[in-house]
């Protein structure tokens, strides 16, 4: 038997669960009073309840629950870090282990999309106009929460295409785009609007301010981090997380020459990059990353998933230099602790070190008409966090507007 | 399997090597079938009902009822009797009991009239049944003169049952239907008529599921359905029931009974045996798991008996029949308060929703720490403990003699979660 998985780009990396599996999950559910899963996710999509409806059968109550309570449901169900949030609470851990909620969540999604609910929908107009720059998770959620209360919502992308870091920041084997436009599709159908490959920079911002009721910015941390001081990063070849996986998203995959590649970074996107450039043909992947295999911060899920499609990690070891004349060639490694030094042969080199606000934006504050939130706010968490954080927002624009 | 134990009986002057038989039904119409499972090791069988002409049945004749993730808690089958002749029939068990001597033929005959009935029962006597059972119990036969309608009638069970007796030399059991008030009727009406024995239960009238977009029963004929007969696990209390009513009835007390109805388990066939049954029969767990399930029925009838030092199932057959008593005769003097094993709960609170909504109010669930407390409001009825999702939590506790009754000794419920 094969040890390493074979996925073609964009393949679901998870089975769903069909009506039967979802039944006999649905009935090993306690049925908790005031459920803990309930108080543990960050966005109130209140799995407790949703999965009640699931085991009374009521596919479409459940369905309600979860877009009524977090807009990118559907999002969520794939990418939420569950294991370390409604599934950490889950009583069930008492007695053997978890619902798992984020498949019964996927699970009521698709029915969503098979059944072609149509859930929300628009809300007599209050006469309040706002923009949203930035159609990531949390303007996606302050769109619709203000989109819910009669707002008319208009927002503002550089991209081409909605979803923001759900889209560009991770990869369609984890997120797929049929399930990013299921949620961009019910924001739309509360009415919101798009203008989307319209980059809004400084000078634009403050027209928008003066043209509308409130703007908010939930523009993320969209700019790539480099690891300052380190030679070689110039060099053709090198490149960072987010330009990789919108590149490799926009080609469907169809990336060649990537050669030997090696990635610099330990969270989830740098989890992606590798699964990214695995499923693109590159002739080798390495990962490598200063943390411990204990301490780096990409969650379990995603490092046994590279892991399975044969990705090789190196923990605990950082970049020193990067060699080649005018493309790259190799990257020099040396050991956190001790003397230890590696050196990987590479064609491409992708940095996955962080992300952070795009200059414009830097150091924005929430001002009188301006409302700032999601990554841009909290330094970059969870979609989950994002679409709470969009949430909470859209309640004080609605307490400023005096809706 | 145990080799010290003997699971045979004597079953209406008939040697059985086990008391196992698959009933009259799908799983045994043919020669093949019933060579397998009498490979395989099952007493004997009931022959699937003889008729005159063979029927002509329906597509698709099965629908089963699902609870969450558990298919065939119950099971509706729409087959009527054999498709074969009674002249094909007779040939088949010609053939397996000379290939299978030690077998046990019971044979199942259903006619419509006298005529049939006489000449049914002289046939398969001939074929070399070894007893004939009477189908006057399935609910779903297209003719109105056979089957249920039949058996809910005393005086038409008398009447053929008579028939048959006056054309066999053959032990004789009539197999009863369950969709009547009291059974002990058309029963008392076989026994006047000479049966030596009954069968029961035949299946339910049901309808299990209706398909609400095509607007009818399932399973699906073309858009239509009908009420046919229900099985499996789903009936096995009911089962139980008709059967300590017959043995409990001063008149049938002595009548042997045959006992039908969702056994799946040795545990089961022990329930059965416990209310007096003597032989039983099996189909819905056939037609799920397939003949093999005999293997550990026999195997843990067996070893159920080494352990409480029986050695012939006659040791405690109708064992249970004297404890099941009259609502009004049992002791109320004393209220048995579970208690909750605070380590291993998990703070799910069904326990206190259950009591709140379908008990006595008496669970305190502290929303802080998610744990339950049990308070002077309960009353014992045990609703918490059967909710209950964690294993061996909820357990019964402390015997509580009701005001002005003298405290004594109080019999519990065996192994609770067994």
């Amino acid at each position: 038997m094969t040890k390493v998985r074979q996925l073609p780009y964009g393949e679901p990396a998870e089975k769903g669960l069909n009506v039967r599996l979802v039944m006999e999950e649905a009935s090993r559910c306690l049925l908790c009073e005031d459920a803990p899963c309930s108080h543990d996710c960050p966005a109130g999509t209140d799995p407790g309840r949703f999965i009640r409806s699931i085991r009374f059968r009521n596919f479409t109550g459940a369905c309600k629950t979860i877009r009524h309570n977090n807009i990118l449901g559907a999002s969520c169900a794939e990418i939420c870090p569950q294991e370390r949030l409604c599934e950490k609470a889950c009583s069930r851990c008492g007695i053997d282990k978890p619902i798992q909620i984020g498949k019964l969540q996927a699970f009521a999604m698709e029915q969503e999309r098979l059944l072609g609910l149509k859930i929300l929908e628009a809300a007599p107009s209050c006469g309040k106009k706002v923009a949203c720059i930035g159609a990531g998770p949390s303007g996606l959620a302050v769109a619709a929460e203000l989109a819910k209360l009669g707002v008319s919502v208009t927002v503002y992308d550089e991209n081409e295409k909605a979803g923001g870091m759900l889209r560009y920041g991770i990869t369609p084997s984890r997120l797929s785009d049929e399930i990013i436009d299921q949620d961009i599709k019910a924001v739309e159908s509360l009415g919101v609007k798009f203008e989307l490959s319209r980059r809004i920079d400084k000078n634009e911002l403050d027209k928008l301010v003066a043209q509308y009721d409130a703007v908010y910015v939930g523009v993320g941390l969209s700019a790539s981090k480099m690891i300052p001081n380190l030679k070689g990063t110039d060099l053709k070849g090198v490149e960072t997380a987010l330009a990789f996986l919108k590149r490799a998203r926009i080609a469907g995959g169809k990336i060649e020459d990537l050669g030997r590649v090696v990635i610099i970074g330990g969270g989830d996107v740098a989890m992606d990059c590798a699964s990214t450039a695995k499923q693109c043909g590159a002739k080798s992947v390495y990962v490598a990353f200063i943390e411990t295999l204990e301490t780096m911060p990409a969650s379990k899920r995603e490092l046994d998933y590279i892991v399975d499609l044969g990705v090789p990690v190196i923990p605990a070891f950082k970049p020193v230099q990067l060699n080649g004349e005018d493309h790259v060639t190799s990257v020099e490694l040396a050991a956190m602790e001790g003397n230890s030094k590696i050196t990987l042969d590479a064609d491409t080199v992708i940095f996955a070190v962080g992300q952070k606000v795009q200059d414009d934006y830097k150091g924005m504050t929430s001002d009188g008409k301006i409302f700032v939130g999601g990554d841009l706010a909290n330094g970059g968490k969870t979609v989950v966090e994002a679409v709470a954080s969009g949430k909470d927002i859209a309640g004080e624009i609605a307490k400023f507007l005096h809706i | 399997m145990s080799k010290k134990i003997d699971l045979s009986i004597d079953f209406l002057g008939v040697h059985c090597e086990n008391p196992f038989f698959l009933s009259s039904s799908p799983v045994c119409h043919n020669y093949e079938m019933i060579a397998k499972c009498f490979d395989i090791g099952w007493g004997g069988v009931f022959y699937k009902t003889v008729g005159i002409l063979g029927m002509n049945e329906c597509s698709p004749r099965f629908d089963i009822v699902r609870k969450e993730g558990t298919p065939f808690v119950g099971f509706k089958n729409m087959e009527q009797i054999s498709e074969h002749t009674w002249q094909e029939n007779a040939e088949i068990i010609k053939k397996l009991k000379h290939d299978y001597p030690t077998k046990v033929m019971g044979v199942s005959i259903m006619g419509a009239n006298d005529e049939e009935w006489a000449l049914l029962a002289r046939e398969m006597t001939k074929a070399g049944a070894d007893m004939l059972e009477l189908n006057f119990s399935c609910p779903q036969m297209t003719s109105h003169a056979m089957g249920s309608d039949v058996g809910m009638n005393p005086e038409l069970v008398e009447r053929y049952t008579r028939v048959v007796k006056q054309n066999t030399h053959l032990p004789v059991i009539a197999k009863m239907t369950p969709n009547i008030t009291h059974i002990e009727d058309p029963s008392k009406g076989a026994l006047r008529g000479g049966a030596d024995a009954v069968s029961t239960i035949n299946t339910i009238k049901s309808i299990c599921n209706i398909d609400i977009e095509n607007l009818t029963g399932k399973p699906v004929v073309n858009g239509k359905s009908s009420i046919s007969g229900y099985s499996g696990a789903a009936v096995k209390p009911i089962a139980l029931r008709f059967i300590a009513q017959l043995k409990q009835d001063p008149e049938l007390a002595n009548l042997p009974v045959s006992g039908i109805g969702g056994i799946e388990t040795w545990q089961d066939a022990v329930e059965f045996l416990l209310l007096g049954a003597e032989n039983l029969q099996v189909t819905t767990s056939v037609m799920q798991y397939g003949y093999r399930i005999v293997e550990d029925m026999k195997d843990g009838l067996a070893n159920f008996m080494e352990a409480h030092g029986y050695t012939s199932l006659r040791d405690f057959i109708g064992k249970a029949l004297p404890n099941v008593i009259p609502c009004e005769n049992l002791d109320r003097s004393f209220q048995i308060i579970p208690k909750i094993d605070l380590d291993k709960c998990v703070g799910c609170g069904r326990c206190a929703i259950s009591c709140f909504d379908g008990g006595h109010q008496a669970i305190d669930f502290d929303t802080k720490t998610r744990k339950p407390t049990i308070t002077d409001k309960c009353v014992g009825c045990h609703l918490c403990l059967n909710v209950c999702p964690v294993f061996d939590c909820i357990t019964p506790g402390e015997i509580k003699f009701k005001k002005g009754c003298e405290p004594h000794d109080v019999k519990r419920q065996h192994c609770y979660y067994a």
